[in-house]
Parts: C-alpha cells; structure tokens; sequence
C-alpha cells in the first residue's frame, strides 16, 4: 500500500516535473539568448492555456486548433514582447535590474489582463487522447500523463536538433554566445534576440497548453510557475536549456515526495527551499559546466 | 629589518587543467617601486589577484608586512594599508568625481549606518573629514574643473587619473597598479611616472603592472613573469641586457 | 533654499484632511503606511542596486507582531511595534546573510522565492496567525491618552511617523553610508579594493529595509484593526516594489509619490472593475523604458536640463 503511494508520487513527480522543465527550458532559452532572467515566462503558459480555452468556448474552434492557436499566441507574444519592450531597453544598454523590473512588469500585466478579461475562474483544457489510466505497480497514471511526458521529449530532441543540426538555431547559438563575432558573420543579432523571445513563448506556451489538463489555470499562477521552472533550469544549470529537463524532473519528484513524507501544504515551501539553497550553494547547477557572473 | 611590504612564496595556480601560476616567489621591499612585466597571458592579472585576495591561490602564501594573508578578505586587506587598481578603470560610474575620490576616502573613517541615520555628530564629523580629504586629493590632481562630472563622463585618460585619486584618498601603504598606462597618451604616461615618483617619495610602496618599458624606469627592481614563472628579476636596465628576457619578452 | 517650499507642503499636508472626505484621507494614511515600506525598497533599490520582493514578508511580521502582542497577549501596542521591528531586522539578518551572496537577477528571484515560502507558512501555521481568517480586533492606538479612531487622528500619526522615517533616510544616503553604498552599486569590486564590506553593508540596508517594513505592518494592523495571510500576498511584494521605481527609486519625494500613485489609481479605476492591475503593470514597463529614473527623477532631469540651457541667473545658479 505504502510502495504503491511511493510509485504514485514518482509518476506524479515526473509528470509535473517535465512540466517544469519547459518553463524551465523557456527561461533557460531566453537567459542563453538574451543574458535577461525573463520573470514573466510562466505568464506565457498561463496565456497559452487562456487563449487555447477561449478558442474553444467562446470561439467554438475544436481542440487541435484551439492547441495551435495557443502555441501560435505564446510564439507571437514572445516577439512583442521582444520588439517592443526589450529592443529598446537594449539600445538603450540598460542595466540588469531594468531589465528584471520590465519582466516583473510584463508579468504583473499579463495576470492583471486575465483577472481583467477572463476573471478568477479557473480554466481547464481537455486530456490529450482518452480520460482513462493507466495502471503502473498499483498506482495510476492518466493517459495525458503519458502524453506529456512524450511531447516533452519530442520537444527536447527538436529543439536539440533545431540548436545542433539547422543553420537558423547555429546561427542562433552563434548570436548568444558572441553578439560582434556572429554580427561581423553577417548574423541579424537583433532578428535572433526576436526569434529567441518567439522560442522562449512557444516552450511557456506548451507548457501552459499541457499542464492546464492536469491543473486548473487561474490569473494567479504564473509567477509560481515562473520560480518552478527557474528552480529547474538553476537546478540543471541556468547555461545548458537541456538541463532543465533533469532539473524539471528532479524538482517534480522531490515536491511529491514532500507530499508523502511531509504535507501537502508544504510542497511549494520544499521546491522553493530546493531552490535557494541550490542558488547559494550549487550556483553552476548539478550539470552546468561554466560558472555565472556574480554570487 | 622590517618585513617586506609584500612577500610572495611559492604561489601555484590552475584553472580547470590549465596551470596559470607556477611556484611564483619574489619581494615588494617597503619603500620601494617594484615592477612585474611579462607578455599577455603570461599570469599577471591571475597573480594580482591573488595579491588583493580576489583570488585564493591553490599553493603558496601571501605575507603582507610579515603577517600571513590567507585569511584576510580583499576589505581586510585594503583596511591594513594594499589598494589596487584595474586593468581597466573600475570607477563608479553614476557619482561624481568628487563622491568617487569621497568613497575613496571612507576607509578613513568609522561611522556605521545607525549613526550615519541619526546624524550623530560623529557621522557628520566623518563626512566632513572625507569631503576635506577629497577636496585635497582633487587639487592634488588638478581635476577641479571634473569635480561636479559624473564619472561615466569622462575620458579614458581622466578615468585612469581618477582611479588613482580615488586610490589616494585612502591614504594606501601599498599601492598595486595593473597597467596604469594603457590608454595613456606619451605626455600623460610621463606625468603618471612623476606622480608615481611622488607617492614613492612620501613613503608609499607600489608595485607596478605595466608593458609601458618608459614608465617600468621608475622601478628599482623588476620581475620577469613567463608562463607563470618568474624568470629573472632585477634592475630594469639588467633586465634589458638579460638574453633570456631579451628572447621570451622583449622579443629581440 | 528649499525651506519657504517645505514650510507651503507643511501647511498644506496639515489642512489636507480637513477639505478631502473621509474616504480620501483614509487613502493618504495607506499612502503613509506605504511610503515607509517604500522607502526601504527605494535604498535597496535605488543605491545598493538591489532589487527585493520579500518587503512583503517584514510588512507581515510587522503586522502579526503588533496583532498577535495586542489581541492575543493583551500587552501594550508600543510592544508590538518594538517587537515587529526586532523580529524584522533579525529574520533578515538570518536571511539576508546567506542570500546576499546573490547579486542581480538571482538575488531578486531569491527575494521572491522567500516571499511565497513565507506567504505559504504564514498560511499554513494559522495556531500563530489565524491563517485565511486571520486575527481581527486588533486595538487602536493610544498616543498620550488620546485614542487614534479615525482616518483623521490616524492620518496625523501616520504620516509623522514616515517624515521621520524619511528623515532618517535621507540621513543615511546623504552620509558616509549611501557614499559606499552607491559606489557599491556601481561597483562591487573596486568597493571592496577601498575597503568597503560590501557584503557587511548590503545585509546591514536589508535589515533596514526590513524594519521600516515592520513599522509600516504595525501600522497597518492598527489602523484597519484586522490582519490575514491576503494582505501579504506576491502581489504586494510587488506593489512595494512599484512604489520606488514608478515616484524614483532614488529619491525620497519619489517614493512618496510612488505611494500616491498605488493609492489613488485604484481608487479613480474603481469603476472599471480590476482593471488597476492593468494600469500598474503598464506603468512599471513604460517608466522602466521610459524613464528610467521614475515621476521625480525625470522631472528633476528636465529642470536641470532647462536651467543649463537658460542662461542661469545668479539666484538660480545656486539651486
């Protein structure tokens, strides 16, 4: 009975915890792209999940759409957010807390928006395939659990294929990691910031469009979805957006064991707990290999 | 014999695999200019920053005036007298000059944040010392007309002089200068030599970083750094008649 | 210079509440309560480069000082305030020595995941705070025999209370203290080559920031008489936030005017449901790439700037 307890919370555990992994890959993405911690990147899930939910109710659209659109949404704010906010701040070569407190802003916007136009409610999308379980060692797994899992890992081999194998993500990368260099390359800098802000919001997207199944979306969220995902990417190690993955998975399962071993309650208390004791003592992350400005 | 006002023993230094430092030993006698010259990439800013406490080397000690370093801070070390300055000028680019060479001068004073709050007249006795010893510092180095100019303002050539202001309001004992000349035009690194010599004069010690073969003349002694070890070390003019330093560093 | 100026801003703060409503005085006293949290968040901000989303966390400890010294142990109110402060500057000393290590991004992600795990306890330990339903019946309070009842005695009070905090800021930026603090902003590095523990300093102006946020709670409890776990929510870590950077993080004045804003917009919003959350977010992204030295700063630039160009006078020339 107790191990069958154990088993649930490790499916679970890695079920949120891939959840995790790509706000955390989201964040990870934009930090590498752009030097700038975006605070507002669990408000882009929270965005994907809303309009994918309005295109279904209010427009009447059918899921895959509705899916699509909120992707496409969270693509399109992510270049907003970068050409209109970010662009000018970086020309005018603005410092770090600037650019913290524009995506405190965003974030603080984008949830006030939806209290505004959608209200407290919370949202919930329908499961990717059936509603039923599975049944694993006693303990069950909900078919979209499993789908999650898949499509993360679907989205981790594209992106690594985008970043290693596509001259558009070399170009990318090249852009990151040496803004002068790649530009003298004849690198559209500025044009790989934008598409990095566009990645960064269709990985908050997705991970908005696949949680919402499992946990009800409300107004509120974002920021905790925010500090779980940079948990994950701190955890992996903030350089390497593939890090995020074990760190998204590691965080996963360390809150559901809290709940089983601990309280419920207290599972946000232990993620953030995980968190800063990892920014203070594990700075690097368990997998980075270089270490960052600072700390 | 008083200690030297800088003892290097041994210091050995990695990166990774990549050794930087290797059993790197020479003397900053008090009183005196001593110079360090090796080419780019040879552990100079690695073993200056060991020197200030930036760094905690993997081997070797530090004596600072015969007391052992290992467990002073860079702020302990500055407080007993060692200051350095940047490769490039690290100044404080929002303030004035007058509040850098003012920040400069804080160490000479005690007073905490609780006084500082309150006004308590010790507070404000300290603030009126570092704003008299600013204004000293700012006619010293003639940049009354810089006074009120925000740092980010000024030349490269103007932040180089500020930096060493700064460093000279706090009244430093040993004065560590990393490339003092870079970016300096001919006339203005012939006045940084006469002002270096000044400071000498008035009994600070300064050991100096520097390509600049023309300002390394001021230096009574000077070691020869290559592929983190010392190589030799003597009189400048010695050193240019070294074969050995003639072939690795002055590449004739 | 500034005097006959500062004397006219007396006069009027004292004759204010006696030509607004109620209800607008009512606001100009969370206007004070707010400045003085404000104002700590401006220090952190505006001379250390420091960015903190915990001052919602000491306004609570503030707030749950003063509630639980008053209601459950019945002592003295002037215990409670002493006690939130105490309690405050130790649990940011506690904090803020290991977090400080931090700069930047991560040191303000830090600040907020001390928020919500502290939002979270205070929730969940409802023997100590009463939780969601909180802790009401908290008295007002007594200044020599004279009990502070309404917004009217209570706006007097408060607002004496923040121009002493403000004095007692303005004091400590103008002295040796903000000198090495805003060099430390600039530059952690040659700070500690001058001698300056920066560390020392950053956790010392946190602990500061901390009890004004404590005194700002204690006042809070005692003015609405009721505290729970939904006034000490992100949200107001962030409003705390957006007190210093909208009015001028820098600056005093700034931060009184930060406060304003947080307090009226609503208020002139009202009718537009909650669409002030809107206008918040806005305002901190448009003066955050606009003008990035806030309301105060950027007017203060446009001055300076017009009396360079304008061939000063004499009189004018010494501002």
């Amino acid at each position: 009975m107790f191990s069958s307890l154990v088993v649930q919370a490790i499916l679970s555990g890695v079920t949120n915890g891939v959840i995790y992994a790509l706000i955390g890959m989201g964040i990870a993405v934009i930090y590498k792209g752009s030097g700038v911690i975006n605070a507002a990147q669990g408000e882009f899930s929270l965005i994907g999940a809303v309009v994918a939910v309005f295109a279904m109710k209010a427009a009447g659209f059918s899921y895959p759409i509705a899916f699509i659109a909120g992707a496409v949404f969270g693509i399109l704010l992510g270049i907003v957010v970068d050409v209109v906010l970010v662009r000018p701040m970086v020309r005018r070569k603005a410092d770090e807390d600037a650019f913290l407190l524009l995506t405190i802003g965003i974030a603080f916007a984008i949830s006030a928006g939806v209290l505004f136009f959608a209200g407290r409610d919370y949202f919930t999308l329908p499961s990717i395939g059936s509603d039923g379980v599975a049944i694993v060692f006693d303990a069950t797994i909900r078919y979209h659990a499993i789908w999650v899992i898949v499509a993360c890992a679907a989205i981790v081999a594209a992106l690594r294929f985008f970043y290693r194998k596509t001259s558009f993500g070399l170009a990318m990368m090249a852009a990151s990691i040496d803004a002068d260099g790649a530009a003298t390359t004849g690198i559209n800098v500025a044009a790989m910031r934008t598409a990095t802000y566009g990645m960064g919001g269709l990985l908050g997207a997705l991970a908005g469009l696949l949680v919402a199944p499992i946990v009800p979306i409300s107004y509120y969220m974002g920021l905790v979805l925010t500090l779980k995902g940079f948990c994950a990417a701190m955890i992996g190690g903030l350089t390497n957006p593939m890090g995020a993955i074990v760190g998204g998975i590691i965080l996963g399962l360390v809150e559901s064991l809290a709940i089983v071993f601990i309280a419920s309650a207290y599972k946000d208390v232990v993620a953030f707990s995980v968190l800063l004791v990892i920014m203070i003592l594990v700075p690097q992350g368990i997998l980075g290999r270089r270490g960052r400005k600072g700390g | 014999m008083t200690a030297p006002a800088l003892d290097v023993r041994g210091i050995g230094h990695a990166f990774g695999g990549l050794t930087v430092l290797t059993n790197v030993s020479f003397e900053v006698p008090a009183g005196r200019i001593v110079g360090l010259i090796g080419p780019n990439g040879s552990g100079k800013s690695t073993l200056f920053n060991i020197l200030n406490g930036f760094l905690v080397p993997q081997s070797g000690s530090v004596m600072m005036a015969g007391n052992d370093t290992r467990a002073m801070s860079v702020e302990a070390r500055s407080r007993v007298g060692m200051v350095r300055t940047f490769q490039t000028p690290r100044v404080f680019e929002h303030l004035s000059v007058q509040d850098n060479i003012m920040v400069g001068a804080c160490k000479l004073t005690r007073s905490g944040a609780l006084s500082n709050m309150l006004s308590l007249p010790r507070a404000r006795r300290d603030l009126a010392l570092m704003r008299e010893v600013a204004e000293a510092v700012i006619e010293r180095f003639g940049l009354q007309r810089l006074r009120e100019v925000p740092a980010a303002k000024l030349t490269s050539g103007q932040r180089r002089m500020l930096e060493l202001a700064r460093a000279y309001a706090g009244k430093p004992q040993l004065l560590l200068l990393d490339e003092p000349s870079s970016g300096l035009n001919t006339a203005e690194v012939e006045a940084l030599g006469k002002w270096l010599q000044t400071f000498n004069d008035e009994g600070m010690t300064l050991l100096l970083v520097s390509h600049d073969m023309q300002l390394m003349n001021i230096a009574s002694v000077v070691n020869v750094l290559y592929f983190g070890e010392i190589i030799a070390s003597g009189p400048m003019a010695e050193m240019q008649r070294n074969p050995r330093v003639r072939e690795v560093y002055l590449g004739m | 210079m500034r005097r006959p100026w500062l004397i006219v801003l007396v006069v009027v703060w004292a004759l204010l509440p006696w030509v607004l409503g109620r209800h607008h005085v009512d606001l100009l006293v969370f206007a004070a309560i707010y400045t003085i949290a404000g104002l700590g968040v401006g220090l952190l901000l505006g001379h250390c480069g420091i960015v903190t989303l915990a001052q919602s966390v000491f306004y609570a400890m503030g707030a749950y000082a003063s509630a639980i010294i008053t209601v459950n142990l019945k002592l003295p109110a002037s215990l409670g305030f002493v006690v939130g402060m105490i309690a405050s500057g130790v649990i940011a000393l506690a904090l803020g020595w290991p977090v400080l290590r931090l700069t930047g991004f991560f040191l303000a992600v830090a600040t907020l995941a001390l928020a919500m795990i502290a939002n979270a306890l205070f929730f969940e330990w409802d023997w100590l705070t009463g939780g969601t339903v909180g802790i009401g019946a908290i008295p007002k309070l007594g200044l020599f025999g004279f009990v502070l009842d309404t917004p009217l005695t209570f706006y007097y009070f408060a607002w004496v209370v923040a121009a002493i905090a403000m004095l007692l800021v303005h004091n400590l930026v103008a002295g040796r203290t903000g000198l090495a603090m805003r060099g430390m902003r600039d530059s952690l590095d040659a700070a500690r080559v001058l001698a300056i523990d920066v560390h020392g300093l950053r956790v010392t102006i946190f602990v500061v920031c901390a009890v004004l946020g404590g005194v700002s709670g204690s006042l809070f409890a005692h003015y609405t008489g009721y505290v729970s776990v939904a006034s000490f929510t992100i949200d107001k870590a962030i409003l705390f936030l957006l007190i210093p950077v909208l009015g001028g993080a820098a600056s005093i004045p700034g931060v009184v005017v930060g406060a304003l804003f947080i307090t009226f917009v609503p208020e002139l919003l009202s009718k537009l449901g909650d669409f002030h959350g809107i206008v918040f977010g806005l305002a901190l992204i448009v003066v955050v790439i606009a003008a990035p030295h806030g309301i105060v700063g950027t007017i203060r630039q446009w001055r300076k700037r017009a009396l360079d160009e304008s061939t000063a006078t004499p009189g004018e020339a010494n501002k």
